[in-house]
């Protein structure tokens, strides 16, 4: 099993756990965009996507 | 919309009115559509008169589904007749490609992030080639981005009300003609359009009905946005009536929490495309020995 040298932590972590973790930081990102580009309400970020969250047809809009 | 009235001779009914109902299709099991307030709501119910067998109308359905029309048939004799219609409207297909190739690309993000993730130390060249990239998909551009009036006439005015409700509720349009001169109201023929003005699209447009004195109809307006409603009344001797109406509603947003599926969905999307581009990293990686002839050389 290949084990790698996280270079920030400076800890020695087998390869998947390394791979599971860098994945679920890029996945909270990923929620973080879409929550905010879908479904937030604020009025400044609903009115530029308002057409966007219509063309994709499966997103909640007023 | 055309629903004819006949007999069960099958000869058509040349007098009497409907009662009519239309309701929006039930919210659906996983995915909500674009407008979840209508989900269910009732959207349409008016009273129009038959002619020669038969009364027409168009109307723009605002979600994909199967609708639900009730139709109540009274003849000029008194006889009722009940019948319901069910209506499947299917999404528009533009907006099902646009989906798709969403889709798709977050997908290819996945599958991108899966390799670079996937490698034993992030070398530096992919690091960057990694960021830009997330960057570029975080930047891109994903959008081009009542008073009543009372046209004048000779003899005759007409009022045009309209008690505006949110959406998910309907709004009663009311018409009446207004007789100057006293004395018997004659009968009309009334057509009645309503404009969305933020789409530029009718949504509903009703064609010289007959109508005496008044004429009130129960209509959702399916978007928070402007519309404009226009009635055009024709008398016998060719004398126009005109009144319009613009009005404002404003759209109710749905809770956050309505969206969750749709970003569950796509979550699980980039899921799959960060396995599948681990899968394609290992795939590809040289071999243990090869690596070694590789040192060596």
């Amino acid at each position: 099993m290949d084990r790698v040298i996280v270079p920030w932590l400076r800890v020695e972590l087998q390869e998947y756990v390394y791979f599971l973790c860098k994945s679920a930081v890029f996945l909270a990102v990923c929620a973080a965009i879409l929550y905010v580009s879908l479904a937030a309400s604020y009025p400044a970020v609903h009115d530029t996507l308002h057409n966007f969250r219509h063309a994709l047809a499966v997103v909640p809009c007023h | 919309m055309i629903v004819s009235v006949t007999r069960r001779d099958g000869t058509p009914i040349e007098d009497g009115w409907i009662q009519l109902r239309l309701d929006a299709p039930r919210p659906g099991r996983f995915f909500s559509t674009d407008f979840p307030f209508v989900e269910g709501s009732q959207l349409l119910d008016m009273r129009l008169p038959i002619r020669q067998g038969r009364v027409q109308w168009q109307y723009v359905f605002p979600i994909r589904g199967q609708y639900r029309m009730v139709v109540e048939t009274v003849a000029p004799d008194r006889k009722t007749a009940d019948a319901t219609f069910y209506l499947a409207v299917k999404e528009s297909e533009k907006k099902w490609l646009f989906l798709g190739f969403f889709t798709l690309g977050i997908f290819s993000l996945g599958v991108v992030a899966g390799r670079l993730f996937s490698a034993p130390q992030l070398p530096s060249r992919g690091n960057v080639s990694f960021w830009v990239f997330l960057l570029i998909f975080c930047a891109f551009p994903w959008v081009k981005a009542s008073a009543a009036q009372e046209a004048k006439s000779k003899t005759y005015q007409a009022r045009l009300a309209i008690d505006a409700h949110d959406v998910g509720k309907l709004s009663q349009i009311r018409w009446t003609l207004v007789g100057l001169k006293e004395g018997k109201s004659p009968v009309v023929n009334l057509s009645l359009k309503i404009f969305h003005l933020g789409k530029g699209q009718m949504v509903f447009v009703l064609e010289k009905i007959p109508v005496a004195e008044e004429f009130s109809l129960n209509f959702q307006f399916t978007d928070g946005d402007k519309y404009h409603i226009d009635a055009m009344a024709e008398l016998d001797a060719q004398e126009w009536i005109h009144s319009e109406k613009t009005i404002s509603l404003s759209g109710i947003e749905p809770p956050p929490s309505a969206a969750i599926p749709t970003i569950v969905f796509f979550l699980a999307v980039i899921a799959l495309g960060l396995s599948m581009g681990r899968w394609s990293r290992h795939a590809t990686a040289p071999t243990g020995s090869a690596r070694l002839k590789k040192d060596a050389v």
